[in-house]
């Protein structure tokens, strides 16, 4: 729409377009139209006064009105037309509302169509559902009857098969029992038989008892015989033994009768004696008589011996307590003299033992003083000692406090540094800030600021000049310390560092001497015909040569021992050794034989010396040579002769040297010849054996 | 072998050593009886009288090894010649003579010789030979079986040769070690030493 600039128009337009206005206030607020023309409006609304008052100025009137009248028209025209246009819209925004309202309805209608269908179909899903549930659950039923079914189908087999097991067991017993019966019909016809045949062996047994005791009979007859036999054994036996009896009573009477005769020989010999004794006799009463007499006086005089022996005991017991006595003095005497010493020797002034005690009084209470000082030291030094583990833990305590104040110190160091960085931000802060003060400085006048302020900067400044001075001697102090330290941690560590290169120098030169080498960067060659393998491979052969010698010989050795035949041929030790064993040979039968004759020799001699002598000489052990006479009466009854070491023969007593005593006194003892009294023994044994 | 040249060049400096390592080897085995001293002989070289043996075999081992030094000391690529004494029944090593070789590579490249009187090198030459036979004098007594071996240390880039094959240092367990005197051609230094088996 084209806005007319005429104002005449403008104003007429104005109050369309307040209507239009009107009705587009509902529709659009922000068109474009809108917006110019309040703008507009608002822009003619300040100057109004002026220009409407030249509008009745107008002498062209009925143009004018004409023209407006034609402005009106069209207007009207316009106005028509629009609110026909505005009809039809409406209607037809009507008839589209209808339209959208018949669709909505159509759609709900739709809609609820579908829902009601969706319900069937929802409740036909159901029905089928639960329908199909029936079902599942009528098969379900089905199959467990099915189940069951086959399960009773089972158990009725099962109960078949076991009702024809009973059935064929029962059989098997049917047959079983004809058949024992069949066996027990064959038994019991045997056992017919087995009672026939006994019947026969019983007859022939009663025939034989019959004919066993005919023969009892015989040996009863013949049992009676013997032991009448045996009786008169018995009764010859013992008359046998009465006459042994009677010939031990005689021998012993024999015996009696010969000591009778031994005992009469005697009596005889002394017999003859008489005389001889019956002077004796009366001498001998003389001398009693004697005797008596001297008796009493003997008395006496023991009792006057006895008399003095005790006088002399107690002489002698009192000479020996005065020895005692003399001794005792001695010696107290001596102790007196050292106790009057000690009194010289110690120094003390001491006469008598009150002095003495006085003395020891007091050196027992000096003692006892020192004693107790001796505890007061002991309990300074327990003290002491308590202080000093004291003073030793305080001091750890310090040394760990001074760890602390180290460790403070580096922690303080590290601020002191953070400090200083934050110092030198600082200061660039400052610096920037003072550039930009100084720039507005710069801009402005210097009388704008007042005068305190400057002042304020420069005491600032001032104090800031102090305080970075301050800084700067701290990090003096404080860099000196840091850079002593670690002037000397370096110097350490170099010197450390020196002294390894020191010692890795002198162990490379000592590797290098002994020949080491690095095997990355060398490698040893040597020629492979080098005389050490070469002597080495011909000392091996040696060795091996060496070896097979030995295995070599070895075997010799084995062989030779073993004494086997000598298989080796052609060696002249062979032969040697077989000429040896031939001699070893026959110097051993040489031996065996020589053996054998001397055997001989000897028991010969000895049989013959037996015989001649009488005697056989046996010699028991070294030195010892026991002689058992021809006509010895009993087998143990043997001569011992000893050679002594001089040379000579001496007996040794023995059960029968015992009780030829005779014999030995006489010739041996009295003629000291030994042959004479071995012929005596001979011939008195022989005598013996004689008359016996 | 004494070249008339003024100066010493690779070649003639690694004669002169291979010369007295030759010459130093064999007054070693002389002194210390590894062989009789009956198959030495006297020759006279550096103005003095030495010993050099006359048994075959160890000539042909001598030349071989020579030879062979003779190369890797113009490659520059030898670092040690040791000669080791070992006892036949214990095998274990009981002298090490070791002669550190230092080689100026420079004169590799730079084909111009050095100015250094051959007489000077035979004078320090005969120093250092004089001081291993009065070394003797300290060094223990070998009275077992001995053999004797030379070891080569060499750069590890270096390929083996035929007939040469690795081996170990060989060193002495408990060795006491005399530095001795050391000579140089200006191209080649060799020093001495010789560590020996401590016995208790």
């Amino acid at each position: 729409m084209d806005i007319p600039f005429d104002i005449s128009s403008y104003l007429c337009y104005q109050e369309v377009a307040a209507e239009t206005s009107s009705f587009k206030m509902d529709l659009d607020d922000d068109t474009a139209v809108i917006t110019t023309l309040k703008s507009f409006n608002s822009f003619i609304n300040r100057p109004e006064l002026p220009q409407r008052l030249s509008e009745s100025s107008a002498g062209s009137g009925n143009l004018q009105s004409q023209y407006k009248r034609r402005m009106e028209l069209l207007e009207a025209a316009e106005k028509v037309q629009s609110k026909n246009r505005y009809l039809q819209l409406d209607l037809e925004k009507k008839q589209i509302e209808m339209s959208h309202k018949k669709a909505r309805f159509e759609l709900e209608k739709m809609a609820s169509d579908s829902a009601r269908d969706l319900e069937h179909q929802v409740d036909q899903n159901q029905e089928l559902l639960g329908r199909i549930k029936r079902l599942e659950n009528k098969e379900t039923e089905a199959a467990k009857n099915l189940s069951e079914q086959e399960e009773a189908n089972r158990n009725l087999r099962k109960n078949l098969e076991g009702l024809q097991k009973k059935l064929e067991e029962r059989d098997a017993k049917l047959n079983a029992a004809n058949q024992t019966i069949s066996s027990l019909k064959d038994e019991s016809r045997e056992l017919m038989m087995k009672i026939r045949n006994q019947d026969s062996t019983i007859s022939a047994q009663t025939l034989e008892t019959q004919e066993l005791q005919e023969q009892l009979d015989l040996q009863r007859r013949k049992y009676h015989e013997v032991s009448q036999l045996c009786q008169n054994l018995q009764a010859a036996e013992s008359s046998c033994a009465d006459h042994l009896f009677k010939i031990k009573e005689l021998e012993r009477r024999l015996v009696l009768q010969e000591q009778d005769i031994a005992i009469v020989k005697t009596v005889k010999s002394e017999v003859a004696k008489v005389p001889d004794l019956e002077k004796e006799v009366k001498l001998l009463r003389d001398d009693n008589a004697f005797l008596r007499e001297s008796r009493e006086n003997c008395s006496l005089l023991k009792e006057e011996v006895e008399g003095l022996r005790r006088k002399l005991e107690r002489m002698e017991k009192i000479k020996e307590e005065l020895i005692n006595m003399e001794l005792e003095k001695e010696r107290v005497t001596e102790k007196l003299q050292a106790w009057e010493n000690v009194s010289q020797s110690t120094g003390f002034n001491i006469r008598k033992p009150e002095d003495l005690s006085r003395e020891v009084i007091q050196i027992q209470q000096k003692e006892i003083a020192l004693k107790e000082q001796n505890y007061a030291l002991n309990s300074r030094v327990r003290s002491m000692e308590h202080s000093q583990s004291e003073l030793r833990l305080e001091l750890n305590q310090q040394r760990n406090k001074t760890m602390e104040e180290q460790k403070k110190r580096e922690t303080h160091d590290a601020l002191v540094r953070r400090l200083q960085k934050r110092v030198l931000l600082l200061t660039k802060e400052r610096d920037g800030m003072r550039a930009i003060l100084e720039s507005y400085d710069s801009e402005l006048a210097p009388t704008e600021y007042s005068p305190q302020l400057n002042k304020r900067v420069k005491e600032a400044e001032e104090v800031l000049q102090r305080v970075q001075n301050h800084n700067v001697e701290m990090e003096v102090s404080y860099m000196h310390l840091f850079h002593r330290q670690k002037i000397e941690d370096l110097e350490a560590e170099r010197q450390r560092l020196e002294e390894q290169n020191n010692i890795l120098e002198m162990r490379l030169e000592r590797h290098n001497l002994q020949g080491d080498y690095d095997p990355v960067k060398t490698r040893v060659l040597h020629f492979k015909m080098n005389p050490t393998s070469v002597a080495k491979q011909q000392r091996q052969q040696e060795v091996e040569a060496l070896e097979e010698e030995i295995k070599h010989l070895r075997e010799l050795v084995c062989s030779l021992q073993g004494g086997g035949a000598v298989a080796h041929s052609g060696s002249s030790s062979d032969r040697e050794v077989g000429d040896l064993r031939k001699q070893i040979e026959s110097s051993e039968l040489k031996n065996q034989r020589l053996k054998e004759v001397f055997q001989k020799k000897i028991q010969e001699f000895r049989r013959v010396c037996y015989v001649l002598t009488g005697y056989q000489i046996d010699l028991t052990t070294e030195n010892q040579y026991r002689l058992s006479s021809v006509f010895a009466e009993h087998m143990d009854d043997s001569l011992l002769f000893k050679k002594g070491s001089n040379g000579n023969m001496q007996l040794m007593e023995t059960e029968f040297s015992k009780t030829l005593g005779e014999m030995v006194a006489l010739h041996l003892h009295h003629q000291k010849s030994i042959p004479v009294f071995l012929s005596a023994v001979t011939l008195e044994l022989f005598s013996r054996q004689t008359s016996a | 072998m004494t070249s008339t040249l003024q100066g010493i060049t690779l070649k003639g400096s690694s004669e002169l050593v291979a010369d007295f390592f030759s010459f130093g080897i064999n007054s070693i085995l002389y002194q210390r009886g590894i062989y009789p001293p009956e198959t030495f002989s006297r020759v006279t070289h550096y103005d003095m009288s030495l010993h050099l043996t006359t048994d075959v075999k160890l000539k042909n081992y001598m030349n071989n090894v020579v030879a062979q030094l003779k190369e890797w000391l113009m490659e520059c690529t030898v670092q040690k010649l040791v000669l080791v004494i070992t006892c036949l029944e214990t095998n274990e090593v009981l002298e090490r003579w070791q002669f550190d070789i230092q080689c100026d590579k420079s004169a590799k490249e730079n084909c111009a010789p050095r100015e250094k009187s051959i007489k000077a090198i035979q004078d320090e030459i005969r120093s250092v030979i004089r001081q291993i036979t009065a070394t003797v004098t300290f060094l223990p007594l070998l009275d077992t079986p001995c053999a004797f071996d030379l070891l080569v240390y060499i750069d590890k880039d270096n390929d083996v040769p035929e007939k040469w094959e690795e081996s170990g240092p060989r060193i002495i367990d408990q060795s006491e070690e005399v530095r001795l005197r050391s000579f140089t051609t200006s191209i080649h230094k060799v020093n001495s030493m010789v560590a020996y088996k401590k016995n208790d």
